[in-house]
């Protein structure tokens, strides 16, 4: 189970629940640290007051801000005094539907499970879970983590309370400005798009999608232990827009159908496997994975084509 | 799915904003060339770092330990480490051999229900944009806004590649950023055991009704983060030479009785 990072209680009207907070997000990338090329000795990061040029101690270090071009200088002691008093509260102040709040207000999402196993806490979680499970909402409140105080949304998910901070209004750009021009497109053109992405439609399970970019970190990490040579792909080539849309759409739509990949063209026309040549070495190498193609570790792009033609 | 623009009414819209990204999204052999950008930003009150003696700009500068001299970007390399001190080597170039050969293409493979996407997956969100080709842009837009569906690819950004979903946001194309499976915490990690803490009925019946009771519509505006602005007050008093009162902690009150505290509850909201 993941480490509290905060602990307090969740409190709905004036009943407090005693919860616990943590991460429902794990990093499992790959971290590296920064090393002196010469000696492999790891960086260090010092503070120096840029006016002495020396070394200067955290304990010596201050808040500043440019306020109108006026330096403005806070301490932590100063900054204290502004948090908000009920630090070890999640109050909450409104439910709303689940439905009407858009994922872009999101941040990170937390646990929040029950902290200690009394009856009374662990009854009054479980009847915060049950009714807003049951009714589809989502529960708004503030609370306050380390020297910051969050807007969060709490709800269910797989039978437990996900705290999810939230970011303000103000921090959610307007979509009005983001360029979307082009034609109103014809009816006959949506229900053609609409009716390939039916054909790609699939129910979404994450279990599906694996990190493959962490995965090709550990091979790079791993080869370079092994002192074998790093190759660094050249990326494909953005394709070109496509002239006539309608007619594309057809094309694709028949090629899903047809049980080929829906990028296939017809033109390519080197047997069935024509549009292996279209793809990427990544999605080449994923294919070949899933085939259990011996050797697509060392393959290159054109040796990992040839062995799927096989 | 909410429309973000309709729950913000008088929101400043004349900012141009800066694209960060640009490449072409395809489905099946429809390309659609896009520009990113960024859709949330951070409003925290940000401080740079200063000596208390004398106000100056703190730097931070890189050092080696072992030479006791300040060290280049440009003379450092990337360590992973597998045990205490000992490091596999990688130059900055190397670390880009893992970003993939997918370039400047969002391939979207399958289309998903949008709604059906749990948020918690959900990391960063950027605005596509419509670049050229632009008929190819508005036609993706209609149909995945017609089909409530969420198309799911690859994404390379800054040599890192990413898992996205694409979907309709108002008038704009969104992309987000996701999660992967093993990176999201289940449920059954928690082992949370309440089969023995059955809620009463009558529990249930009056938390609905407090429930029910603070039932409102969301509407994001009417949260402001009074935080920032106590910070921000608290910049200006200082500005103006004010003396700051450092206040003291306070602790919250626990409630033992849950259906005299529900029951009470409920008598102060009908107040």
């Amino acid at each position: 189970m993941p480490r509290a990072l905060w602990s307090g209680s969740l409190s709905f009207g004036l009943v407090n629940v005693p919860v616990q907070l943590m991460s429902a997000a794990r990093d499992l990338d790959y971290h590296f640290h920064e090393l002196h090329a010469g000696d492999k000795v790891r960086i260090e990061q010092r503070r120096f007051c840029s006016k002495e040029d020396a070394e200067v101690l955290w304990e010596e270090i201050a808040h500043s801000y440019d306020l109108d071009g006026k330096q403005v200088i806070v301490t932590d002691e100063e900054l204290a005094s502004v948090e908000p008093r009920k630090t070890r509260t999640i109050e909450i102040e409104a439910f709303v539907e689940l439905a009407d709040v858009d994922p872009i207000y999101f941040d990170h999402p937390y646990v929040l499970v029950p902290a200690g196993d009394s009856e009374g806490t662990l009854r009054a979680y479980r009847l915060l879970v049950e009714v807003m499970d049951k009714t589809e909402r989502a529960a708004l409140g503030r609370f306050v983590m380390r020297t910051k105080e969050y807007l969060a949304a709490v709800r269910v998910r797989e039978g437990a309370l996900l705290l999810t901070t939230m970011r303000f209004h103000d921090e959610v750009r307007p979509t009005k400005p983001v360029p979307t021009g082009g034609r109103k497109p014809a009816k006959k053109q949506v229900d053609q798009a609409a009716a390939l992405i039916e054909a790609l439609a699939t129910d979404w399970d994450p279990g599906n999608y694996e990190d493959c970019y962490r995965e090709r970190l550990r091979r790079v990490i791993d080869s370079k232990r092994k002192r074998r040579k790093i190759e660094v792909p050249t990326p494909q080539t953005e394709p070109e827009p496509v002239p006539d849309l309608m007619e594309a759409l057809q094309q694709a739509v028949e090629n899903v159908r047809a049980g080929r990949d829906a990028r296939s063209r017809p033109e390519g026309d080197d047997g069935a496997d024509g549009e292996l040549d279209e793809l990427s070495r990544d999605e080449l190498y994923e294919r070949a994975q899933e085939r259990k193609i011996a050797g697509r570790t060392k393959m290159s792009k054109t040796e990992l084509v040839e062995a799927l033609r096989e | 799915m909410a429309e973000v623009e309709k729950l913000r009414p008088g929101y400043a819209t004349n900012m141009a904003p800066r694209s960060i990204w640009n490449g072409t999204i395809t489905f099946g052999l429809v390309n659609v060339p896009i520009k990113l950008y960024t859709a949330t930003e951070s409003k925290t009150v940000r401080f740079s770092e200063v000596h208390v003696k004398d106000g100056a700009k703190i730097e931070h500068r890189r050092w080696c330990p072992k030479h006791d001299v300040e060290v280049d970007y440009d003379d450092t390399v990337k360590g992973y480490e597998v045990s205490a001190d000992s490091y596999v080597v990688l130059e900055k170039d190397e670390v880009k051999a893992a970003a993939g050969d997918r370039g400047k293409v969002v391939h979207l493979e399958e289309f998903v229900e949008a709604a059906a996407i749990d948020p918690v997956f959900y990391e960063k969100t950027y605005y596509a944009g419509s670049r050229e080709a632009e008929d190819a842009y508005r036609l993706l837009h209609a149909a995945l806004r017609e089909s409530g569906r969420a198309g799911i690819g690859r994404f390379t950004f800054h040599d890192r590649e990413y898992l996205v979903a694409v979907r309709a946001l108002d008038d704009v194309i969104a992309l987000h950023t996701l999660r992967f499976h093993d990176e999201v915490v289940d449920g059954d990690e928690l082992e949370l055991d309440l089969g023995r803490a059955k809620p009463r009925p009558k529990e249930v019946e009056m938390a609905s009704q407090l429930v029910d009771s603070l039932q409102e519509d969301f509407e994001p505006e009417s949260y402001e983060d009074s935080y920032r602005d106590a910070v921000l007050d608290l910049i200006g008093r200082k500005g103006r030479g004010e003396e700051i009162d450092l206040l003291a902690e306070e602790e919250p009150e626990q409630g033992d009785d849950l259906a005299a505290a529900l029951q009470a509850s409920l008598g102060k909201r009908r107040r």
